[in-house]
């Protein structure tokens, strides 16, 4: 690797700060929730350098809404919290995209349900592709990996929200928003953004503009939601993506997203050391989730071992996107327990040789 | 003069201890103490809805607890609800003969952040339906300390915190610690109080007077918080005096609209002698520190002259 000067080493939740201040995010509302803690803080004291507004809201939803508010206005605005508080902030993220407003929300999740833990988990992964809210509609989610994929794609995820008008999701949890890694911002490239013709600043000289999210009649109420629907064909055609890790030849493929892909990573090459034929396939947005490579990969691979910190929640997605073709093997840690990669390949192993597929 | 003879002091509460020792709150905490107080006055038959934050935290890592009394935590905006829905449930209950007539105490408590922020449109509807045996207490340390130090509404004027950090174009937090106890005197209930774990006989004459008003009632309890205050932990005591002898935290009750000033204090301390101490406070200059004064005087000059108008 090339020694890269403006590599800095950062904590996760600072991460997200700086790569949102460095996509051009002047707003951020947020409210005191573990583990995100460091990311308002941060954004308390960085904010006000550069000219931007840092507000602590009295709770999760004013927080989510004067994120609408500041999205409304044309800023670009971001907000943060973690599981419990995602689920207050709910009803705002239905409204954003039902009136097909930008914001960027993160969600560093801890274990569940109810108030949970502090620990990381991936339990919130129906919440975050299943729309969560109330109605017919998608927020983009992103499942970072490493700090610097949380830098990238939270500058990404700025630009995406702006171009589809729509939320979008960094999902990660308290093990990303915490550890500390080498980062760099370099990698951002700007896309181009349609004029914000839509914003409500005033109407001297033009006239008025709505922004609503209430159609009672239920024609057009189809209409806007075939709109949407869509739109959300394009995010899937444009915007999937994943990480595959030496899937050539791979006879299991591993599917494992965020915290669990690292683990799982460690996992296969455990494996391949062994001269297991593993491979991971990894996907980066959870929704759109990376349904066509999985469903190609069936061909060559006998087994998919999906493994999640959850119960069992990604399966569901692998399960429909295999349509039958492939079997798979769930294994799932739920309630903020992380298994280490001799876990996960231990497991793989056993599977490789019930299959046999030596 | 009883609190210097300490041999009698356990003869004059009651001895149960309701909030047991072996909790995990930090050294010196004065909001543990405070709990402990009011338990004590609360006696058995009582429900605690406890919102998220340090007391609930510190109180209940399965499998183990704190609490000797029946108890409930609930989300961190629904203290108010979920109390109201325990005191609706039990009168039900009552009316309908399925368990004994008797005067069982819902309690709603949280910190300021589950009171005075998140917390607040829960509470004000339970005050608003006028709940008969219902008891609200806010544990008041000034920040949101069990997430780590944030700003909170309650977080006085001049605060350094985690989220209103102090700097060259920050004083820290730059608005006026909400005033919860005036918000609770304006839904009309028969009994608001404010209190201080200092003052523990006052903490729990004002419980009684709080249960026997008939409810609902509102108690703002100031908690001296020494991790979050950056105040060493054995001054907790020493700070809650301060903040009354001051007149930064008057303590007073307002029954059936009536005030009245609960603590003696012939002539105010300086705010200074509360504010030099506290790592919180350590940038405030002394134009920070007069401005402090000023506002601190005004309300306090406030609530005597309500005092003396309805006291004659």
């Amino acid at each position: 690797m090339t020694k890269n000067k403006n590599k800095k080493l950062m904590r996760g939740n600072a991460v997200v700060g700086e790569a949102a201040i460095k996509a051009g995010c002047t707003c951020y509302f947020g409210y005191p929730i573990t583990p995100q803690n460091q990311l308002p803080e941060y954004m308390s004291r960085r904010l006000v350098e550069v000219g931007g507004v840092f507000i602590q809201s009295e709770s999760e939803i004013s927080a989510i809404n004067m994120a609408l508010g500041a999205s409304v206005a044309g800023a670009r605005v971001m907000t943060s919290s973690s599981s419990p508080g995602i689920s207050l902030k709910q009803e705002g993220i239905s409204f954003l995209a039902g009136c097909e407003l930008p914001c960027v929300i993160v969600n560093m999740a801890r274990g569940g349900p109810g108030l949970g833990n502090i620990s990381p988990a991936q339990s919130d992964y129906f919440q975050a592709t299943r729309g969560g809210g109330h109605g017919d509609y998608r927020s983009l989610v992103y499942a970072p990996a490493s700090c610097q994929e949380l830098a990238d794609l939270t500058m990404e995820a700025f630009d995406v929200a702006d171009v589809y008008r729509n939320p979008v999701m960094i999902l990660a949890d308290g093990m990303i928003g915490q550890m500390m890694e080498p980062v760099t911002y370099d990698n951002y490239k700007p896309r181009e953004i349609p004029p914000k013709d839509y914003i409500l600043d005033g109407a001297k000289d033009r006239p008025s503009r709505i922004i609503k999210s209430l159609i009672l009649n239920p024609h057009e109420m189809e209409e806007f939601n075939w709109k949407l629907a869509r739109k959300y064909r394009i995010i899937e055609k444009n915007e999937t993506k994943y990480e595959e890790f030496m899937m050539d030849d791979a006879k299991v493929a591993v599917i494992a997203y965020g915290t669990a892909a690292r683990i799982a990573k460690g996992a296969v090459k455990r494996a391949r050391n062994d001269g297991m034929r593993v491979g991971l396939i990894r996907p980066i947005t959870l929704w759109p989730f990376p349904s066509e490579i999985i469903y190609r990969r069936a061909a060559s691979v006998g087994l998919f071992f999906v493994f999640e910190m959850s119960a069992g929640q990604m399966v569901e997605d692998v399960r429909l996107a295999l349509k039958g073709e492939s079997e798979i093997y769930f294994y799932g840690r739920p309630g903020g327990i992380v298994p280490t990669p001799v876990e996960v390949q231990r497991l793989i192993t056993r599977q490789y040789y019930q299959k046999g597929l030596i | 003069m009883i609190d210097k003879y300490a041999v009698f002091v356990p003869n004059l509460t009651n001895r149960a201890e309701n909030f047991t020792s072996g909790h995990r709150a930090c050294q010196g905490c004065a909001e543990a103490l405070a709990v402990r107080h009011v338990l004590k006055a609360l006696g058995h038959d009582i429900v605690i809805s406890n919102a998220t934050g340090c007391m609930e935290i510190v109180s209940s890592p399965l499998p183990l607890t704190a609490w000797n009394v029946p108890w409930i935590h609930v989300t961190f905006e629904n203290a108010g609800a979920v109390a109201s829905g325990v005191a609706a449930g039990l009168k039900v209950l009552m009316r309908k003969g399925k368990i004994p007539e008797k005067r069982i105490v819902s309690v709603g408590m949280g910190g300021d952040g589950a009171t005075t922020d998140i917390g607040l449109q829960a509470l004000s509807g339970a005050l608003e339906r006028m709940h008969k045996d219902f008891l609200y207490v806010c544990f008041d340390n000034e920040a949101y300390m069990n997430t780590g130090i944030q700003r909170s509404s309650s977080t006085p004027y001049g605060a350094a915190t985690t989220t209103s950090p102090a700097g060259k174009d920050s004083i820290g937090q730059h608005t006026w610690k909400k005033n919860m106890a005036a918000i609770a005197v304006a839904h009309d209930i028969p009994y608001v109080a404010t209190a201080c774990s200092s003052y523990p006989f006052d903490l729990q004459a004002k419980v009684i007077k709080a249960v026997e008003s008939g409810g609902p009632a509102y108690l703002h309890v100031l908690s001296v918080c020494p991790t979050g205050w950056r105040i060493p932990s054995h001054l907790a005591i020493k700070y809650g005096r301060l903040a009354v002898e001051t007149g930064v935290f008057p303590l007073y009750e307002v029954q059936d609209g009536k005030y009245r000033m609960t603590a003696d204090i012939p002539k105010l301390r300086p705010v200074r002698d509360y504010l030099s101490g506290q790592g919180r406070f350590r940038h405030l200059t002394d134009t920070d520190i007069d401005i402090i004064q000023k506002r601190v005087t005004k309300e306090y000059d406030k609530l005597i002259s309500l005092h003396k108008s309805n006291n004659g």
